[in-house]
């Protein structure tokens, strides 16, 4: 991934240098060795600060702050949301403020709904399976690869009537359209994702259908159709918005219970706990974070913010703050307000596809400890994190016994 | 104060003291009662505030509007009775309001 440093940008004259940090989001100190503890070290210091890089920015560092940013769209807007600004695409309905916003988000709530995520059930715990049994005798496999990669984007393909023969280009191109922190490699990566969809928004156009691709191409919103841009904006929400994030938050949740035997013997004597271990996984390693952008002047706790201001959210710093969850850095898979993180966001805005991650990676944690119930970390192996707006582990070697288990499903 | 009764699928029944203007969904929220999820915190996108009303008190609600309607179509179970509570406002002429609650919110 190429790397492009964004300049510095001076401390504006309304942030006080006591509040001023080096801070590159997407490069975090200590990031390499773990992207995720790496962020621990905000809670040192002020609960707000402020960095030079990527267009020069605030950092809400504690969990009451960033529930407020999520819920308050007015001063905290969703305008802009990539850091620095993006000049080419909305995508939608992520940088709508309410009132517009409710308007795009109805055209894609139902797809995401419990009856519909239930129905899907199913099919998602087939793909798993067959997914985990085209390796558990091997003994060893490269997680990411070979099953968090393939799983969330083949379930979103198959949702909504894609061919699975482009999975690997659609991969390639979300990947990049988060974790570049280059503005220029963001924007190529959502014009090849828009490439792609040119034919499909054309087919879908002519030939509706009853699926989520067919429902925004065809969509209304305040009494009129959607533009092309709106079109291009929402397809970009919807492609990305579950596929990195499901697939790092499943990398995330492996790599911990590979090094910490006691949380896995729980998962595997105790299935029922599976689906609150869901919500402390999420609260963990929450991978996505957004940007706002202040929409007038506002003082809060101290700190004078300015109309324009870029302020980033990350969830992650939510699920970590101990003044929310005690022992943070520690799994409770029994923890009573597990499902209270921020990994979802909060207010109008949160996550719609909330149910299916969940689905997911608690299908995926039922049907692997039926089968791999004991594993580790592969010692000759190299574990390997990038970070960026949605913050990824890109290689988690595995090993463990062949043969050990049979499922009992 | 609206007093309003949930009455969980297993027919456990909680009655609370509800606020006048605050939404049935809140009214449950607040005093913890179970089998509400209230994913999306009232913005009528999740439908995991489902619940039923029955025909005598319905009659007294402003009826569902399309975005209420078309989440409803995506609840587990739902039937003509359904309503999503956070898109009922509690008034006190709601007090003594009968709500039942689904099996499963997801």
């Amino acid at each position: 991934m190429s790397h492009i440093a964004v300049p510095l940008v001076p401390v504006p004259d309304h942030v006080p240098q006591e509040l001023v940090i080096d801070w590159d989001f997407s490069k975090p100190p200590g990031g390499e060795a773990d992207i995720v503890s790496a962020w621990k070290r905000l809670h040192d210091g002020p609960d707000i600060v402020w960095t030079p890089y990527n267009g020069g920015h605030w950092i809400l560092t504690r969990a009451e702050d960033i529930e407020f940013a999520q819920r308050n769209h007015d001063p905290f807007s969703m305008h802009e949301i990539t850091l620095p600004a993006s000049t080419t695409m909305q995508i939608l309905p992520l940088s709508a403020d309410p009132p517009e916003h409710a308007d795009y988000r109805a055209l894609i709530n139902r797809f995401f709904a419990p009856k519909v995520i239930r129905d899907m059930e199913g099919e998602i715990r087939e793909l798993a399976i067959s997914l985990i049994e085209s390796f558990k005798e091997k003994g060893h496999c490269e997680f990411m690869s070979d099953f968090a990669m393939k799983f969330p984007i083949t379930i979103f393909m198959r949702l909504v009537n894609l061919p699975l023969t482009d999975l690997n280009d659609l991969l390639a191109w979300t990947e990049a359209s988060v974790r570049a922190n280059d503005p220029e490699r963001r924007e190529w990566s959502q014009r090849m994702l828009f490439g792609y969809l040119e034919s499909i928004i054309r087919d879908r156009q002519k030939e509706p259908g009853a699926d989520l691709i067919s429902a925004i191409v065809n969509g209304t919103v305040f009494g009129r159709p959607l533009t092309e841009q709106e079109i291009r904006g929402m397809m970009v929400n919807v492609i990305f918005g579950g596929l990195d994030t499901v697939a790092s938050t499943m990398g995330f949740a492996v790599l911990y219970l590979a090094r910490n035997p006691a949380h896995r013997r729980q998962l595997a004597e105790h299935p029922e706990l599976v689906g609150n271990a869901v919500e402390e996984l999420l609260r963990m390693f929450a991978p996505s974070s957004t940007g706002r952008v202040m929409t007038r002047d506002f003082e809060y706790k101290g700190i004078r913010f300015k109309a324009g201001d870029r302020v980033y959210v990350r969830p992650l710093l939510h699920g970590m703050d101990e003044r929310k969850f005690q022992c943070p850095m520690h799994a409770d898979f029994a923890r009573k307000n597990a499902s209270q993180h921020a990994a979802f966001g909060n207010g109008p805005h949160r996550c719609a596809g909330a149910l299916l991650a969940r689905n997911e990676i608690r299908v995926f944690l039922e049907e692997w400890f039926r089968r791999i119930p004991d594993f580790e970390l592969d010692p000759a192996g190299q574990i390997s994190f990038e970070g960026g707006m949605v913050n990824c582990v890109t290689r988690v070697p595995l090993v463990w016994r062949r043969g050990a288990h049979t499922s009992t499903a | 104060m609206p007093k309003i009764t949930f009455i969980e699928h297993d027919n456990t029944e909680h009655t609370v003291e509800a606020l006048a203007g605050q939404s049935l969904m809140q009214a449950a929220i607040d005093n913890s009662v179970p089998g509400i999820l209230a994913d999306c915190g009232g913005y009528c996108n999740c439908a995991t505030c489902h619940c039923y009303i029955d025909d005598v008190w319905s009659a007294r609600i402003p009826p569902a509007q399309h975005a209420e309607l078309d989440m409803l179509s995506g609840a587990i179970e739902a039937n003509s009775n359904s309503r999503l509570g956070c898109q009922i406002q509690l008034t006190n002429e709601l007090d003594g309001l009968v709500v039942r609650l689904p099996v499963s919110q997801t």
